[in-house]
């Protein structure tokens, strides 16, 4: 076995355009993803019956189907639906944050429900309204309470952009596959990409655990 | 637009094939992936350090890498590299057992560490072994813990078992996606193809949210 970078050196400016694409891909689903889950967790754990019901409907239902079908329908099925088609960086997006979207709304609402429940009643008690209660006395803890699980699956996000390749997202696992086959050299390209994913993955895996640990006493009630 | 679900019809035997493929490709990377995990958590609470370093730099490599990339590595790289041919079911099953013994060893682990101190010592005290604590004391304790963290690694799994359409060993995406190519019925094959991962999938969701509630720790 003889190794030889010299590919990895030359074509360094293409993966890093495509490591470029993977962070934008991860963090606007990250984003998309969370805001969607905020609302569907506050929804499922204040909400009426009818509203618990589809939410949970919807997350058992993305919690039974792979991501690699949801974006393959997403950007191939989803076009034939609504008559407009879609560029695979935004089927990507778009199919990447339905799926966070409701792994988040359980974060959220594991969250809020783990905040004692005489909280919520004294704010009432002290004449603060419901939506005024939750936001200002509950979610604060609740948040903080979140950020382990919230590490987890921004590090998720990030390895399933990888999946985005499929439907051709110019990203680096995408990008490497291409090189990989233009240079006959597998073991140096998804290595180094591997390496890659490795640095990105890890600080933000340990980074959010660490910030916990420090933050923890200001979610304990 | 005007639907045609014959070919979901006429085609359903190879459907069905597909969903046997994903079937059998979970259940055997479990198999193989419950005694690795627990190697890996054994290693990892070994006293001696440079097994512990070894099994964590293993664990933590396949947890912070995409899945995806693990199963192209192993079909790519193990061949051209390493002259080690894997037939593609092979490498898929190889590739995922890794990946899966990984979050295994990190289930088995903090369910051995969640059994408090105090019984090992007395287990210990009573003039048990160390593995006679562990195996009498510790494991069967630990087992209900763990389960749900397990159904939820087996969901996922049962999930994460259509990446290997990638490298064409002909799981429910395979045959689906490969329909789809050569019908052009795009909407309907796909379409079938998530309902069919939903229906499997969904009583598998529910279950395990069952098992998180009936087997919540309380202490």
């Amino acid at each position: 076995m003889s190794l030889d970078f010299t590919p990895i050196l030359e074509y360094w400016p293409f993966l890093l355009k495509a490591l470029g694409v993977t962070l934008q891909l991860s963090v606007a689903s990250v984003l998309c993803g969370m805001a969607i889950g905020l609302v569907l967790g506050v929804w499922r754990a204040y909400g009426g019956a009818v509203a618990r019901w589809i939410i949970a409907l919807y997350v058992d239902s993305v919690r039974a189907v792979p991501i690699l079908v949801i974006i393959v329908w997403t950007y191939f099925a989803l076009p034939l639906v609504i008559g407009v088609s879609i560029q695979p960086i935004g089927a990507g997006i778009l199919a990447l944050s339905f799926h966070l979207g409701a792994y988040a709304g359980e974060v959220v609402r594991a969250g809020l429900l783990s905040v004692r429940a005489g909280q919520l009643r004294a704010a009432l008690a002290l004449g603060m309204s419901r939506p005024q209660a939750i936001r200002v006395i509950v979610l604060p803890q609740a948040l903080i309470r979140m950020l382990p699980p919230i590490g987890s699956l921004i590090v998720i996000a990030v390895k399933d952009s990888a999946i985005a390749s499929v439907v051709a997202v110019p990203e680096l696992m995408r990008q490497s596959q291409l090189l990989a086959g233009v240079t006959y050299r597998p073991f140096e390209i998804f290595t180094t990409t591997m390496l890659l994913y490795f640095v990105i993955l890890y600080p933000i895996a340990r980074g959010t655990d660490r910030l916990y640990r420090k933050l923890a006493h200001l979610g304990a009630s | 637009m005007t639907l045609d679900w014959s070919v979901i019809w006429s085609n359903y035997g190879l459907l069905l094939q597909g969903a046997v493929m994903t079937i059998v490709l979970a259940v055997l990377t479990m198999l193989i992936a419950i005694p690795g995990g627990l190697l890996l958590a054994a290693l990892r609470l070994n006293r001696v350090a440079v097994l512990r370093t070894v099994a964590t730099g293993f664990v933590e490599f396949f947890r912070a890498t995409p899945l995806i990339l693990q199963i192209y590595w192993a079909f790519y790289v193990l061949p051209a590299t390493f002259g080690i041919g894997l037939s593609s079911f092979w490498t898929a099953v190889l590739a995922l057992s890794m990946n899966v013994s990984s979050f295994n060893s990190e289930t088995f682990r903090a369910g051995i560490i969640s059994i408090r101190r105090g019984q090992t010592n007395a287990g210990l005290a009573l003039g048990m072994s160390r593995l006679q604590t562990m195996r009498h004391i510790v494991l069967p304790q630990a087992t209900l813990r763990v389960l749900p963290a397990l159904a939820s690694t087996w969901v996922s799994l049962f999930k994460d078992t259509s990446l290997v359409s990638t490298i064409a060993v002909a799981d429910l995406s395979f045959v689906s996606l490969k329909l789809r190519a050569e019908t052009y019925r795009i909407l309907e094959v796909l379409t079938a193809m998530a309902v069919l991962y939903w229906a499997m999938g969904y009583p598998q969701a529910k279950l395990v949210e069952w098992l998180h509630r009936k087997l919540r720790v309380v202490e």
